[in-house]
C-alpha cells in the first residue's frame, strides 16, 4: 500500500506540487539573497588550479578528512553526511510516487540502489543518535549555552528518516509478496508493522509519507537560515580554499603580476584601506559566514578566547552572517548601515587576536578567520587612527630605529661584539638576527650561541649588522601595512644588494615574512630557521652534540610550527627523549605574543602565557626549549608568574651546552 | 585664526653621541621634530579645527639635512603648509641670532598666537620662544600646561612649584607648550599621502648677529664599567672570593 492517491478529492501529486512550489520558492529565494550578499564582495580570483580544487574538495568535503579529526562528533557528522549522499535520491523516489524506481527497474539497478538507500537512511540514522546523544547526555562544554536549534534539526532529520522506513515498510505489506530483500532495515519495519491490520497500517504510511514531505519542505525553508547553510556554503568554501602559504598577507594593491606597488606608487585616491564594510571584504571572506556550522572547534583552540577575552574566532564568522542578514536590504541597495562591521566585531575582539591561526587549522570547512581580524586592524590603523595607545609608540619606534622598542638602530649589531662576524659582506648564508635578537638582552644571548654553533660548524655567514630592520612583522599583523612595506622594501633592497640567497634567522616571524611574504615586495630568498640548519650541522657531525640529560619540553612557535609547517627539524637537532606537552606540533598552543599582542596591554587575571606556562609545567620537564624570541619571553614570564622555577632556553643555547669540546 | 608654530629639528635620542675633540660629531645624527613642538602642533590644529583658520610650521635648519618626512608628518595632523628658513652652519645653541630670524619670517604671517614648544631637547636652553616674543613684542607665556580659547581670549594654565597659575591674555601672544599639553593624535596613512600636496617652502637665509653663549667643550658622563660575576666551585670560594674584593679592592671592610 502506498500514499500516492487522493486525500479527500485532491491528488496526491497536487497537494505535493503546491508544497514544493512554496518550499522551494522560499529556497531558491533566501539563497538567491545570499548569492547576492556575497557577491557584494571584493573580487578574489580563487578560479585556478582545478585539478587540485577538485581532489582537495574531493579529500575534504566528500571525505570528510578534517571532520573526522573530532573524532565523535566527526564521525557522527560523516556518516549523517555519507547517508544523505547515499539516500538523497529516495527524495525524488518519494515525490514521485516511484517513478525514480521504476526508471532503475528496467536497467535492472532497483536492487542495489534499494539498498543503497536502506544503507544510507540507516547511516545517517545511526549518526544522529550519537550526535543526539552527544548534545542532549554527553553536553560538553562548548556546547553549553548553544541554541535548541541543533537538538530540533537532529530530531527533525531523524523524524524524515524513520517516516522514510515506515513509507518503505508499508510499501511492502501492501504488496502480499516476500519482502524486498534489498532493504533489510525496511523489512524490519515490515516486520514489526505486519500485525496491524492494513487499514491502519495505510493510515500510518499516508500520515507517515505526510510528515516526511512536510520536514523535507520546512527543512529546505529552513537552511538557508540557520547554521545548515553549511549544508550548500560549504561547497564553495572547500572548493576555493586559500592555496598561498598559511598566515601570507596580501599587499595594499597589486599589479598585473601580483606583486605589490611600491610605497611611492601606491594610488591613495583610490584605495581602500582593510575593511570597515560589509562590502569591503573579498567574496571568499563573506562566503566562510554561511559555511559555518558552528562547530565551536576553532573557539576550543582560540588563545584568546580561552583566556577570557572578548574575541571569539567564531563569532566573527557569525557576525558576518548575522549582520549580512540583517542589513540585507540596505546592503543590496547599495546603502551603508549604521552600524559597520567593525561596529559589530567590537574593537577589543579585533585587537585580541594572536594571529596564531590555531582557528584557521581546526576548521573543517576552510574559514579564514584571521584576515578578518587582521584586515579591520588595517582600517582601524591606516584610516581610522584609532588603535590601541601602546601601539603608537611601536609604530613610532619602528619608524624612527627600525625596532619594537626604539632603541638606538645603529647599536643593533652590539650583540655580535667580540663574535668577529663578517658584517654586510656576501657569504653563503646571511644570518638575520631580527630585532629580539638584536636588542633584547635575554634574547641576545640566543643569537651568540646561534653564531658561536655556526662558527664552530664552520658556516660561512654574514650579518647586516645597522643595515638590518625589523621584517616588519609586528607593524603588519597591528594593521600598520604601510609601515611593513616600507620595513620590507629596506630590507629587500639590502639583502638583495649582498648578493643573498640564502639566510639563517632565529625567530619564526623573520622566518615566515622573509622567506614566504617578501616575495611579493622583490625578494626572493630560501630561508632557514636556525633548528632546521642546526639540526643539519647535526645531523651531518659538522657539530657534535651529546644528547641532553634534563628532562626537556618544547613548545613549538605558531609560526614555525603550524604555520611554517616545521615541527621535526627543532625535535631532531635537541636529539634526546622530549617529554610532549599535550598540545604539540601544529596543535600547539600559542603563547600570547603574536600579532603584535607582545607590545600591548593584556589583563592579568587572564593571560596567555600562563596557560601556555600550566601545560608546560604539567610535564614535569625542568627545562622549557623554545624556537622563538617573543615564546621566550611569554613562557618565561608566563612560569614566573604561576610560581614556577623552570628554565626557558632556545633551542640554540641547549645545542651549545651539550656541544662537545672540539678533538 | 591665523596661527604659526616653531619648529626645531632636534637630533634623535638614540642617535649616536660621540665626542670629538671636545666637540659633538654631529655628522652621524638623524633629525626628528622637537617632542615639545609636537604638542604645540596638535595644540594648534584643534584650535584650527574649532574655530576654523591656518596654521603655519616655521622652522630653521640646516641646509644640507633632509627633514621633509617629518614635517609632513606634522602636516599629516593637520597643519597648511611649512616654511623651513635653511641656513648654513646652522647650529641649534645660537639662541637670539636664531630667534631674530625666526621672528622676521613669523611677523610676515602676522599671526594671532604664536605656539612653540618650551625647549629644545637638544641643548635645553629655553630660551629661543620669549626672544621670538620679545622680537616681535607681543606677550608671551611659558611653559603652558592646558591651552584654552575663548572668543579671543585665551586662558593659559602654569604648573608651578607646589601649584597652578592660570593665565590671561588677549591676543596676539606667543605660547611655549609644556610635555603633555595635548595628546598628540597619530595621523592616518591617508593624512600622511595627502600632506605631500599641501605647500612646502625652503628659504635660504644667511646667520644673524647675536648675543649668544659659546660652548667651549663637551663630554660625555663616565662610563660605567660593568658588575663582576665571581667564578668558583661552590657557595664557599665565591665568598672568599668576595671578601677579598672587598677588602683589597673596593677597600670596604
Amino acid at each position: 500500500m502506498d500514499p500516492f492517491h487522493d486525500y479527500y478529492g485532491v491528488e496526491w501529486y497536487l497537494i505535493l506540487l503546491g508544497w514544493s512550489a512554496i518550499a522551494l520558492g522560499s529556497h531558491f529565494y533566501q539563497v538567491g539573497t545570499v548569492v547576492r550578499l556575497i557577491r557584494l564582495g571584493e573580487d578574489d580570483d580563487r578560479f585556478n588550479s582545478w585539478k587540485q580544487r577538485l581532489t582537495e574538495f574531493l579529500v575534504d568535503w566528500l571525505g570528510q578528512r578534517k571532520v573526522v579529526q573530532d573524532k565523535v562528533a566527526g564521525y557522527a557528522h560523516a556518516m549523517i553526511f555519507w547517508g544523505f549522499l547515499m539516500l538523497v535520491s529516495d527524495i525524488v523516489d518519494l515525490g514521485t510516487g516511484g517513478l525514480f524506481q521504476e526508471l532503475l527497474s528496467r536497467i535492472r539497478l532497483d536492487g542495489i540502489w534499494n539498498l543503497v538507500v536502506d544503507v544510507g537512511y540507516a547511516m545517517a540514522a545511526i549518526g544522529i543518535i550519537i550526535a543526539l546523544y552527544r548534545r542532549l547526555v554527553i553536553r560538553p562544554e562548548k556546547l553549553k549555552g548553544s541554541s535548541i536549534e541543533g537538538p530540533l534539526i537532529l530530531l527533525a532529520i531523524l523524524g524524515i528518516i524513520l517516516t522514510a522506513f515506515i513509507v518503505e515498510a508499508g510499501n511492502m505489506i501492501g504488496e502480499d509478496s516476500n519482502y524486498n530483500s534489498w532493504e533489510p532495515i525496511g523489512v524490519l519495519f515490515a516486520e514489526q508493522m505486519e500485525s496491524m491490520n492494513h487499514e491502519t497500517v495505510a493510515n500510518v504510511v499516508d500520515i507517515s509519507y505526510w510528515i516526511h514531505m512536510v520536514l523535507i519542505g520546512g527543512f529546505l525553508i529552513e537552511i538557508p537560515q540557520t547554521k545548515h547553510s553549511h549544508l550548500i556554503g560549504t561547497i564553495p568554501n572547500v572548493m576555493f580554499q586559500d592555496h598561498s602559504p598559511m598566515a601570507t598577507m596580501n599587499p595594499m594593491q597589486t599589479d598585473e603580476n601580483d606583486v605589490a606597488v611600491k610605497t611611492d606608487d601606491l594610488d591613495f585616491d583610490n584605495l581602500t584601506l582593510g575593511v570597515n564594510k560589509f562590502a569591503d571584504f573579498t567574496w571568499r571572506q563573506l562566503s566562510d559566514g554561511w559555511a559555518c556550522t558552528a562547530c565551536a572547534r576553532c573557539q576550543d583552540v582560540c588563545p584568546a578566547y580561552n583566556s577570557g577575552k572578548t574575541l571569539n574566532p567564531m563569532q566573527i564568522v557569525m557576525d558576518v552572517k548575522d549582520y549580512g542578514r540583517e542589513h540585507s536590504s540596505l546592503l543590496l541597495a547599495g546603502k551603508e548601515p549604521g552600524e559597520t562591521i567593525i561596529d559589530r566585531f567590537t574593537s577589543d575582539a579585533i585587537w585580541a587576536c594572536t594571529t596564531c591561526y590555531a582557528c584557521v587549522e581546526a576548521c573543517p570547512v576552510h574559514i579564514e578567520h584571521v584576515p578578518k581580524l587582521t584586515d579591520t586592524r588595517r582600517h582601524l590603523v591606516m584610516e581610522a587612527s584609532d588603535f590601541p595607545e601602546e601601539l603608537q609608540n611601536l609604530f613610532n619606534n619602528l619608524e624612527r630605529n627600525s625596532n619594537p622598542w626604539g632603541l638606538g638602530a645603529h647599536t643593533r649589531g652590539d650583540w655580535a661584539e667580540g663574535l668577529d662576524l663578517k658584517i654586510g659582506e656576501p657569504a653563503e648564508y646571511l644570518f638575520f638576527v631580527g630585532c629580539a635578537g638584536s636588542f633584547d638582552d635575554r634574547n641576545k644571548k640566543v643569537s651568540r650561541a646561534t653564531a658561536k654553533l655556526l662558527k664552530e660548524a664552520g658556516v660561512d655567514f654574514s650579518i647586516l649588522g645597522e643595515m638590518e630592520t625589523c621584517n616588519g612583522d609586528p607593524a603588519r599583523r597591528a594593521g600598520n601595512e604601510f609601515l611593513f612595506q616600507m620595513m620590507a622594501e629596506t630590507n629587500v633592497d639590502n639583502l638583495n644588494s649582498l648578493g643573498t640567497l640564502k639566510i639563517i634567522t632565529a625567530c619564526p616571524h623573520c622566518f615566515h615574512t622573509i622567506g614566504k611574504e617578501y616575495e611579493k615586495y622583490g625578494g626572493k630568498y630560501e630561508v632557514y630557521h636556525h633548528s632546521q640548519i642546526l639540526n643539519e650541522l647535526r645531523q651531518k657531525e659538522k657539530l657534535k652534540i651529546k644528547d641532553f640529560e634534563d628532562k626537556v619540553t618544547f613548545h613549538d612557535p605558531c609560526y614555525l610550527g603550524r604555520i611554517g609547517g616545521e615541527t621535526e627539524a627543532p625535535r631532531n637537532a635537541l636529539g634526546g627523549e622530549l617529554i610532549e606537552m599535550e598540545r604539540h606540533g601544529t596543535n600547539s598552543f600559542c603563547c600570547g605574543g603574536g600579532g603584535a599582542r607582545v607590545w600591548m596591554e593584556e589583563d592579568a587575571d587572564k593571560r596567555v602565557n600562563e596557560i601556555r606556562a600550566k601545560e608546560a609545567s604539567k610535564t614535569g620537564a625542568d627545562c622549557v626549549a623554545v624556537g622563538c624570541p617573543f615564546c621566550m619571553t611569554m613562557m618565561s614570564d608566563g612560569l614566573k608568574s604561576i610560581g614556577e622555577n623552570k628554565q626557558v632556553k632556545d633551542i640554540s643555547e641547549i645545542l651549545l651546552e651539550n656541544l662537545e669540546a672540539r678533538t | 585664526m591665523n596661527i604659526a608654530v616653531l619648529i626645531k629639528m632636534v637630533p634623535d635620542t638614540e642617535s649616536r653621541l660621540e665626542i670629538v675633540d671636545g666637540k659633538i660629531k654631529e655628522d652621524g645624527f638623524k633629525y626628528m621634530v622637537n617632542p615639545y613642538d609636537e604638542f604645540a602642533v596638535e595644540q594648534a590644529v584643534q584650535f584650527k579645527e574649532s574655530v576654523g583658520g591656518k596654521v603655519t610650521l616655521v622652522s630653521l635648519f640646516s641646509d644640507n639635512s633632509s627633514i621633509d618626512t617629518d614635517l609632513r608628518k606634522m602636516m599629516a595632523i593637520g597643519a597648511d603648509e611649512t616654511i623651513v628658513l635653511r641656513q648654513q652652519g646652522y647650529r641649534g645653541d645660537r639662541t637670539t641670532s636664531n630667534a631674530r630670524i625666526l621672528s622676521k619670517t613669523v611677523k610676515e604671517l602676522d599671526p594671532d598666537l604664536v605656539i612653540c614648544g618650551v625647549q629644545g631637547i637638544d641643548y635645553y636652553q629655553a630660551a629661543t620662544g620669549p626672544m621670538v616674543a620679545h622680537f616681535l613684542g607681543v606677550p608671551h607665556v611659558s611653559g603652558v600646561t592646558n591651552l584654552e580659547l575663548d572668543g579671543d581670549k585665551l586662558t593659559a594654565s602654569r604648573q608651578m612649584e607646589g601649584g597652578l597659575q592660570i593665565v590671561e591674555s588677549s591676543m596676539p601672544i606667543l605660547i611655549t607648550a609644556q610635555k603633555d599639553m595635548t595628546k598628540v593624535r597619530f595621523p592616518a596613512l591617508k593624512d600622511i599621502m595627502m600632506s605631500k600636496r599641501k605647500p612646502f617652502e625652503n628659504r635660504e637665509v644667511e646667520i644673524e648677529e647675536g648675543t649668544d653663549v659659546v660652548t667651549v667643550e663637551c663630554s660625555l658622563p663616565p662610563s660605567r664599567g660593568g658588575g663582576v660575576i665571581l667564578e668558583g666551585d661552590g657557595p664557599e670560594e665565591k665568598v672568599d672570593k668576595l671578601i677579598e674584593k672587598l677588602k683589597m679592592e673596593a677597600k670596604v671592610i
